[in-house]
């Protein structure tokens, strides 16, 4: 089965254990837990009919406590990069590590979640931020951990920009078959 | 038991286990296991003699790319994994972390249980996140509250500031005593809720309540340089963390005065902001600068970047707007620079943005220096004029005096009382342009000037100040600075642009909300004649505007017939007869003579159309009137019945009685002034003294 690492980036509180434990295991606890270290959950979907295994490496959220080691990154496949729609500082960070990735792995694909969507009438963010970067070409989703919203689509989203890459490339890249 | 198997099941009870590399990913266990490992990777797991640790931890996987470099370059000290959690076959969790090492000449790699020590790591890094995000809730909370204030002092005092104009207005004019006590009233009221709101403010935000009344208190000063240098070393070590040194500017030189406006904690508030600021867009190995220098009468205090500079195409303006961010390079929730601006402005200062001609950003604020701003409250209180205060029995006697008037009775002299020989009649009345986009600050300066004699037009842009000025002549326009679609300056600069070519010179007065030096230095650089600023008092309104035109008259190159227009406010009635009619004295008798006969009914047709509504007839009866009055000059008395004319054309009567009363009023002046040339035995070389006009309450908008 192809193996497809994934890692959730972004600042502390923006919700990355919540859309993964959402995604994995379909629940969401609205109390706020920090993430220390490194957590790594599995997840089988079917991607273009082919069933692939997601690693999913919930990295603690980088704050002045703690920075995110690169050697985490390491062999990654793609990223969520994870924003707070209400904190708009969480997008400095988001931008900051995701300017960090770019530079330590080249052409890994990535979607940039605005999440906490269910409070958009809080966002600090502007509205029209999906569009900004979307215009980029950046892959932007709004999600929420809370209703369920477009998190299935995140990583559904991601994973097929995944396998794309691996498969427009010669080499199988860093997936492993078990 | 040997030493060495002590100490390995010592070990193995406080949690660790011991693997030996052997190479490629294969591990030898030494010494016991530690129960958890068991319970994480299988029991299998302690039965084998090598293991590939990599299968059971796919972050273990991962670190062992970076322990395996270690081994190999055989370093000192040891490679750490950082933490993780492993998730056991039932679902448990179990807090790990990893160290490769060389212990007695062999590669090791120790996995560590700290559950221990988890839960309390867990338990501060909660709080201290906990914390912080309360933090930032607070600030948010308290970023709102500052804003609602901050509306409150803008917003609801900008409407008080115009009605307690409309009172002075009122105060200005004539008006029986009991109207009179009820402006006096409402004048008190209006101060009252002035103080209410300000008392609010002081319960609410000492801050802002003291910035309210700024102008009134003694303002703090601060030593620029002094917070410079402060800031300097509070933002050093997060500059060095980032690469980029931060420094204070070397021209900057300690022995001279640097004291402004202002007080240290928000100087510092303010400097951090733009640091802040600086920090965020300023690329590692590059210099950020922070100085002071002098400009005129401010202290101008800098942050220089080397970053990307401002983004382009959008105004610097934009920067400090409240939630603004700067495009694709955003900055936290937009309100630091927004809190910066508030603060600068409510000195007296100004703030802003540029991109250097060097490359980076220079984001500045300049304060009054504290010694100007001394010099200038003493020159305040110097000039301050007392507030003029309106004497009902003197009011009402004149008022009484004008009724009389109308029912043709001559003016006659009376002493004007203090209030109101500050309002006295300019001595010269002037076609003045308001152009403010704000309707109440429009009318509440038209209105003032028309109490003054002069007679106005109001217009909202830039736009309309150059139409109004192609289809006639003002002596001055009073421009406000900010204006939508064209501002004050420039359509100033539009007109003066024009006037290369036209030789001529428009005298032009602005008006802006903000007092600073630079505020004026701007109006003068797109080349106004002077600046006032509002709430403006209007004897310093009349004093301006009319020296200006009386500048721009000696200043503006035009011939002298070219000033004698239609409206012209110059020639009395005897001079303009004398003028028309070469002096022929029977003639002007004779117009006199058909003119007093035929008047009234003209104007007794315009009042019986008017209270019948029909505008044809108004129209067409005030046109005639029109030429009929234009005989004798009386360019009032021609504006009013060619307002008339323009309303009964158009269909609109909305404000036709005003203006008739307007025309009544002008025509028993011009009637006083025929019956007193006809009744002259020498009229050509005793003219007929000008008749003072009454002030009069008009409708906006008309020019006169």
């Amino acid at each position: 089965m192809i193996t497809q690492k994934i890692c959730m980036l972004g600042s502390f509180s923006v919700g990355k254990t919540s859309l993964v434990r959402r995604f994995v295991e379909r629940i969401f606890f609205d109390k706020y837990h920090t993430t220390i270290g490194v957590k790594v959950d599995k997840k089988t979907v079917p991607v273009n009919n082919t069933p692939v295994e997601l690693a999913l490496w919930d990295i603690y959220g980088e704050d002045d406590y703690q920075k995110v080691k690169m050697m985490y990154l390491r062999g990654m496949h793609g990223y969520l990069l994870v924003v707070d729609g209400t904190r708009r500082q969480t997008l400095d960070v988001a931008l900051a590590l995701n300017d960090k990735v770019t530079q330590t792995i080249r052409d890994v694909p990535f979607v940039l979640l605005l999440n906490k969507c269910d409070l958009a009438d809080q966002w600090e963010i502007e509205p029209d931020t999906d569009k900004t970067y979307a215009a980029k070409g950046w892959q932007v989703l709004r999600t929420s951990a809370k209703t369920g919203e477009n998190v299935d689509e995140a990583f559904s989203q991601l994973s097929l920009a995944m396998l794309a890459k691996m498969n427009s490339t010669s080499s199988p890249g860093e997936s492993r078959s078990t | 038991m040997a030493p060495d198997h002590i100490l390995e099941s010592f070990l193995a009870k406080e949690g660790f286990a011991l693997f030996e590399h052997l190479g490629n990913g294969v591990f030898r266990p030494i010494g016991d296991f530690p129960p958890w490992l068991a319970r994480t990777w299988g029991a299998q797991f302690e039965r084998s003699a090598t293991v590939r640790l990599g299968q059971h931890s796919a972050f273990l996987e991962n670190f062992l790319v970076d322990a395996e470099e270690f081994w190999k370059a055989k370093k000192d000290g040891s490679a750490n994994s950082g933490n993780w959690i492993e998730r056991g076959e039932a679902g448990d969790q179990t807090p790990l972390e990893a160290a490769a090492l060389w212990l007695d000449g062999r590669p090791v790699l120790l996995i560590r249980n700290f559950l221990r020590s988890f839960g309390e790591q867990k338990q501060w890094l909660q709080t201290a996140r906990d914390s912080l995000l309360a933090h930032e809730q607070l600030v948010r909370e308290i970023q709102k509250k500052e804003i609602l204030l901050h509306c409150i002092i803008h917003d609801l005092s900008q409407p008080l500031s115009a009605m307690r104009g409309c009172f002075n207005c009122l105060t200005a004019g004539d008006l029986p005593a009991d109207l009179g006590r009820y402006v006096d009233l409402g004048q008190r009221e209006s101060q009252r809720q002035e103080q209410m709101i300000r008392g609010i403010l002081e319960a609410f935000s000492g801050e802002l309540a003291g910035q309210m009344s700024g102008a009134e208190k003694a303002a703090d000063t601060v030593d620029l340089a002094e917070r410079a240098r402060h800031a300097v070393e509070s933002f050093s070590a997060a500059f060095r963390g980032k690469g980029v040194h931060l420094q204070l500017d070397p021209a900057l030189d300690p022995s001279r005065d640097w004291t402004s406006i202002g007080d240290a904690p928000r100087v510092d508030r303010i400097f951090g902001n733009l640091l802040e600021n600086a920090m965020r867009y300023t690329p590692r190995g590059t210099a950020v600068t922070l100085g002071v220098v002098e400009k005129g009468n401010s202290l101008l205090a800098f942050v220089d970047d080397e970053g990307p500079g401002l983004p382009k195409g959008e105004p610097a303006d934009k920067l400090f707007m409240l939630f603004a961010k700067g495009k694709d390079r955003p900055g936290k929730a937009g309100l630091g620079l927004y809190f910066c601006k508030m603060t600068v402005e409510r000195w007296g200062g100004t703030i802003g943005a540029e991109t250097r001609s060097r490359g980076g950003s220079r984001f500045w604020f300049s304060l009054p220096r504290a010694q100007s701003l001394a010099t200038a409250s003493k020159n305040a209180a110097a000039n301050q004029t007392p507030p003029a205060r309106r004497l009902p029995a003197q009011g009402s006697q004149e008022r009484g005096l004008l009724e009389k008037g109308s029912k043709h009775q001559p003016a006659k002299e009376t002493a004007t009382p203090p209030a109101r020989r500050n309002l006295a009649q300019a001595e010269k009345a002037l076609r003045i342009l308001v152009a403010d986009d704000s309707e109440i600050n429009r009318e509440l300066a038209m209105e003032l000037l028309k109490t003054r004699g002069h007679s106005t037009l109001g217009v909202s842009d830039g736009h309309q100040v150059i139409e109004a000025l192609k289809k006639q002549r003002f002596d001055v326009v009073l421009m406000d600075e900010e204006m939508p679609e064209m501002g004050g300056l420039e359509a100033t600069r539009a007109i003066r642009k024009a006037e290369l070519s036209s030789g001529q010179h428009q005298a032009i007065i602005g008006l802006t909300g903000n007092a600073t030096k630079e505020d004026e230095e701007e109006c003068l650089k797109a080349g106004m004649d002077g600046f006032l600023s509002k709430p403006f008092d209007m004897h310093k309104l009349f004093q301006t505007l009319e020296s200006a035109a009386l500048g721009a008259s000696r200043i503006a190159s035009e011939t002298p017939s070219a000033l004698k227009t239609p409206d012209a406010p110059a020639e009395d009635v005897a001079a303009h007869l004398q003028r028309t009619t070469a002096g022929n004295e029977k003639l002007i008798r004779s117009l006199i003579k058909s003119f007093l006969a035929d008047a009234p009914k003209k104007l007794s047709a315009i009042r019986q159309a008017i209270s019948r509504k029909n505008a044809e007839t108004v129209g067409s009866a005030a046109h005639a009137l029109k030429g009929a009055v234009a005989i004798f000059g009386a360019p009032h008395a021609v504006a009013s019945a060619r307002n008339l004319e323009s309303m009964g054309r158009a269909g609109n009567l909305a404000n036709a009685v005003q203006e008739f009363q307007a025309l009544e009023a002008e025509l028993q002046i011009l009637e006083r002034q025929l019956r007193a040339l006809n009744a002259a035995p020498r009229p050509k070389s005793k003219p007929a003294r000008p008749a003072r006009r009454p002030r009069r309450k008009t409708p906006t908008g008309g020019a006169r």
